[in-house]
């Protein structure tokens, strides 16, 4: 303060163009290799930020950790966080040894580079299920392995069903479905809730109408597609579904179903627990397709991966964990406490045997797709958000199914060419 | 009389401007079940302690930390920021124009672009998931608002204050501390208490820069209670509520001596 | 100066850079992405998204702003008076800011909900039909501005409030004998010598204003199909708001709003030099 204005200001500039210049080029360099870790201590990240050190999962983690000899380093983010944070890892060369991320972001992690291939690890995939492993491969090669799996179906409430005299298992197709809808509004219920919010959770509660219209996601504009959206929209205008879908996310419609007035629900496999707490006797269905049967729903659920490191020596011992992670006991423990279905045969078997409610959602599993499957790999998010800017539009009024759907494949193909 | 129904009135304002917040009290006392029940229930008559307890249970350290972190940021803020807005405001460096220019640009960068700079650079410098760390980020919300105000304030602070002191011979420095510090009190309470609310809910900044820290803030804790594929509402509103308790006590205590400082200030006057 | 450089500097010439290449997500993290020029920023204007987001930003800044002002204006004059239980109210007054967003905008679109928000009860209760506030296209932008304005009052009252604790009494008194009505005393009296304190506040109010973007994101991301998407919001999302960051034109719409506030920017100062002199 006591120096002249200028000369301050002087020193000051030069600081600063000092400092400025100092972080630009420390920007362009390698990076240090990381020092934070040290060859004892392995670091594992997961979306599982509800998980404490106390809980089940924390604790298989450590163990897995003592047997393959080292010690495990973990934290749990938000996993929308999850993403920017592992790019932004990789970045600087500070990767976790295992990451355990959102199936569709593993293609984006791999396109950019961030991930090693089960090749790389040496990490056995041969017992996965092909429909749930197919999510994490790219070009022919495989980026992870999935520690479980969850999909949609329609969750029905079975005294509001009475109610209006609709036998759930009559539902077959839309047909039936639409005209268990007209019943139960006629007796003053309401029908069906689900997320149409627009976001990627949107995209993942339309593409079982979508894909069970027989559409595909290379052209949003077929005519089936189209008929799968006029559903939706017909749901809404009739008063089948509340207008409050279009910004529900699939916890909000799955509040207004254990508000007990809703009819049915279509939401994940991760609501069992919840749905035991309602206090009302639900059962669930698969949801149907256009003209009968099953159709297939998107797979939810986490991949196990290992992030590239400078030091591959440490990718014996990240297969070590991804194995003791995946392998049938801990599966089965994970899966349970997070309320998916196994990615093998043999625990959904186990699954299956324990509790006999699950037998639907391992077949709903089973017929499930992946959203990044059929090679669309990182062409799937430029296909989604025009999809569900499409689903938006024609929900909220602003255009026709038609309309909203030729413009999203407009868009769609544009950016994915 | 008329003073007893100014407080009538200033109490509905204030309830008008709480509802969201018993709102937010509300649900945070239902049940899962009640949470979009169709009419909205007013009360939680049929309400449940579950959102309470588990937030009991695990988040007790977390406000710890907060409150660590904001009052570091605080002093941080004002140690950074009064000087430079004094500088700004009173001695009119060339460039003044510009430097306000800059913080206000400082401004508009979106915090997680901003955090995503400092990752990198903490990562470098070892005070990655520190509280020390976080301190320093979320002053950098602080600083330029805290420039920009005292300069707006001081600049009203008559100069022959100023020059009355200068003439007695005291440096700049002391003339800052002994003169223009004291009759900026207002300034003072207005800065440190942005300061500390902008802390104590910053989330994008402890999501990035303190996301596998040790000691991690309460709007950290929230993160318990929203897994990936469903929300715990009615804990989430539950921590907010009990993250707000003590933060709003210190906020009524702060207003208090404010406003004993004014009235005692006027009267000597 | 080191810690401007360190601090503000180092993102603004990050954001500079990822708007003027053209990144993927796989030179994000490895380097090397071609120098595109303003590739990014043609993109963007290019946009069918662009225009109408411009629009609705300046209709969501002005309103907000002129709502936030005018009714902090008038909370802090109600302070100003001491009556039993001001200073504790006004604390009160404070606590949206303790919330964090996440919380705050939940509870709005809790309230707002189409079907079960307690707005729509009360419009039943009083006879009207309900609105659906969030999820219509026309009422989605005006719910946002609802819920900014009411987390932006507690900023607004406070700073002006402060502002009006330095204005001498003594000069309202003399005013109040030469027979000025309340009125006429903040007119010509009050509101000029709170002129400093209004325009910085209205300044950044401004710039934290066009830069909202968690508000609208909870409550609406943005939908019904863009229907209360701002520049702020648009730039999130293309960044990280799906599973494929395109953080190229994420930056360069996050400097076209740094440009706007600058213009604002240069307003005040003209305006402030022209106080000085």
């Amino acid at each position: 303060m006591r120096n002249s204005s200028i000369s301050r200001r002087a020193a000051g500039c030069a600081l600063f163009a000092v400092a400025l210049t100092a972080l630009a080029g420390g920007c362009s360099d390698a990076g240090p290799p990381s020092s934070g870790a040290s060859a004892q201590e392995f670091t594992i990240w997961d979306p599982y930020p509800q998980f404490d050190n106390s809980s089940d999962w924390v604790k298989l983690l450590t163990k897995c950790g003592t047997d393959a000899g080292v010690t495990v380093k973990r934290t749990g983010f938000d996993t929308t966080d999850l993403t920017t944070k592992a790019l932004l890892a990789a970045q600087q060369g500070n990767s976790p040894d295992v990451l355990i991320v959102d199936n569709p972001v593993v293609s984006t992690l791999a396109e950019a580079g961030v991930l090693t291939t089960t090749d790389d690890t040496k990490v056995d995939t041969a017992t996965i299920e092909p429909n749930l492993l197919a999510a994490g491969q790219l070009d022919g090669k495989t980026y992870g392995v999935p520690i479980g799996a969850n999909t949609l179906a329609l969750y029905y409430n079975k005294k509001v069903l009475d109610a209006a005299k609709v036998d759930p298992t009559t539902i077959k197709d839309w047909a039936s479905l639409t005209a268990a809808l007209a019943k139960v509004k006629a007796v003053g219920k309401k029908g069906i809730t689900f997320s149409a919010i627009g976001t990627e959770e949107g995209s993942f509660q339309f593409l079982p109408w979508f894909w069970g219209s027989g559409a595909g996601l290379t052209q949003l504009d077929s005519p089936q597609a189209v008929s799968a959206l006029t559903l939706w929209t017909d749901w809404l205008k009739n008063g089948y579904a509340p207008n409050s879908v279009i910004n529900n996310t699939q916890t909000t419609s799955w509040q207004e179903f254990a508000s007990g007035a809703y009819a049915f629900a279509e939401n994940g496999t991760w609501q069992l627990a919840n749905a035991k707490k309602t206090g009302f006797e639900y059962g669930i269905i698969p949801i149907p397709s256009s003209t009968g049967g099953t159709a297939p729903a998107p797979t939810g659920g986490e991949f196990v991966t290992a992030p590239v490191r400078d030091d591959t020596g440490r990718y014996a011992t990240s297969a070590k964990l991804i194995a003791c992670l995946t392998s049938s006991d801990n599966a089965y423990t994970t899966d349970t406490t997070l309320s998916y279905i196994a990615a093998t045969d043999a625990v959904q078997g186990k699954q299956v045997a324990a509790n006999p409610d699950l037998k639907v959602w391992v077949d709903a599993v089973k017929a499930a797709k992946g959203r990044t499957s059929d090679n669309l790999g990182t062409k799937y998010p430029k296909i989604s958000e025009p999809l569900w800017g499409a689903f938006q539009a024609a929900l909220s009024g602003g255009k026709s199914p038609q309309d909203a759907l030729k413009a999203a494949q407009t868009t769609a193909a544009a950016s994915t060419k | 009389m008329r003073r007893a129904l100014t407080t009538v009135a200033g109490l509905v304002l204030t309830a008008a401007m709480l509802f969201p917040v018993y709102w937010m009290i509300n649900v945070s006392f239902t049940k899962d079940t009640d949470m979009r029940a169709d009419p909205p229930h007013l009360f939680p008559s049929d309400g449940t302690l579950e959102g309470y307890r588990a937030v009991l249970d695990q988040q007790l350290p977390y406000l710890g930390t907060s409150l660590l972190v904001g009052l570091g940021t605080v002093a941080v803020t004002l140690a950074l920021a009064a000087p430079a807005g004094y500088s700004l405001a009173k001695l009119r460096p060339r460039g003044g124009g510009v430097l306000s220019f800059i913080l206000l640009i400082a401004q508009m960068i979106p915090g997680i672009i901003m955090a995503m700079g400092f990752y990198a650079i903490y990562l470098r410098a070892g005070i990655l998931n520190s509280v020390a760390g976080l301190i320093l980020a979320d002053s950098t919300i602080a600083v330029p608002f805290g420039v920009l105000i005292f300069a707006a304030f001081m600049s009203g602070i008559p100069e022959e204050l100023t020059n009355a002191a200068l003439i007695d011979g005291a440096s700049r420095w002391r003339t800052f501390v002994s003169v223009i510090l004291p009759v900026s009190r207002n300034a003072i309470v207005t800065v440190s208490l942005f300061a500390f609310l902008w802390a104590w809910s910053d989330f994008v900044f402890a999501a990035t820069l303190d996301g596998g820290g040790e000691h991690q803030p309460i709007t950290l804790g929230i993160y318990h209670y929203i897994g990936n594929n469903n929300q715990q509402w009615n804990a989430i509103m539950a921590t907010a509520v009990v993250a707000s308790i003590p933060a709003t006590l210190l906020l009524i205590l702060a207003q208090r001596y404010v406003a004993a400082g004014v009235t005692a200030g006027a009267v000597k006057d | 100066m080191i810690y401007l450089g360190a601090f503000y500097a180092y993102p603004l010439y990050r954001n500079l850079d990822l708007s003027l290449r053209s990144y993927t997500v796989r030179s994000f993290v490895h380097g090397g992405a071609p120098f595109a020029g303003l590739d990014n920023y043609r993109t963007v204007f290019a946009d069918p998204t662009f225009w109408p987001a411009l629009t609705r930003t300046v209709v969501f800044t002005v309103v907000c702003l002129a709502f936030q002002f005018s009714i902090g204006m008038a909370l802090a004059l109600f302070f100003r008076r001491h009556f039993p239980l001001s200073a504790t109210l006004r604390a009160v007054f404070l606590v949206p800011w303790l919330l964090p967003l996440i919380v705050s905008a939940s509870s709005w679109s809790w309230m707002l909900n189409s079907e079960s928000g307690v707005v729509n009860a009360a419009l039943r209760a009083l006879g009207a039909g309900p609105v659906n506030w969030l999820t219509d296209p026309r009422w989605a932008l005006v719910s946002v501005i609802i819920a900014n304005i009411w987390i932006g009052i507690p900023f607004n009252l406070v700073v002006l409030y402060s502002g009006l604790q330095a204005v001498p009494p003594e000069i309202h008194e003399a005013a109040a004998l030469d027979g000025a009505s309340g009125w006429q005393r903040f007119r010509w009296v009050t509101f000029p010598l709170l002129r400093p304190v209004s325009a910085i506040t209205i300044l950044l109010g401004l710039v934290y204003t066009l830069k909202v973007f968690d508000i609208i994101w909870i409550m609406t991301r943005g939908g019904p199909a863009d229907a209360s998407t701002t520049l702020a919001t648009w730039s999130y999302r293309l960044g990280f708001g799906s599973l494929l960051p395109r953080f190229g034109p994420g930056a360069a719409v996050g400097n076209l709003l740094i440009v706007m506030a600058l213009v604002c920017g240069l307003v005040y100062i003209r305006v402030q030099r022209g106080q000085a002199r």
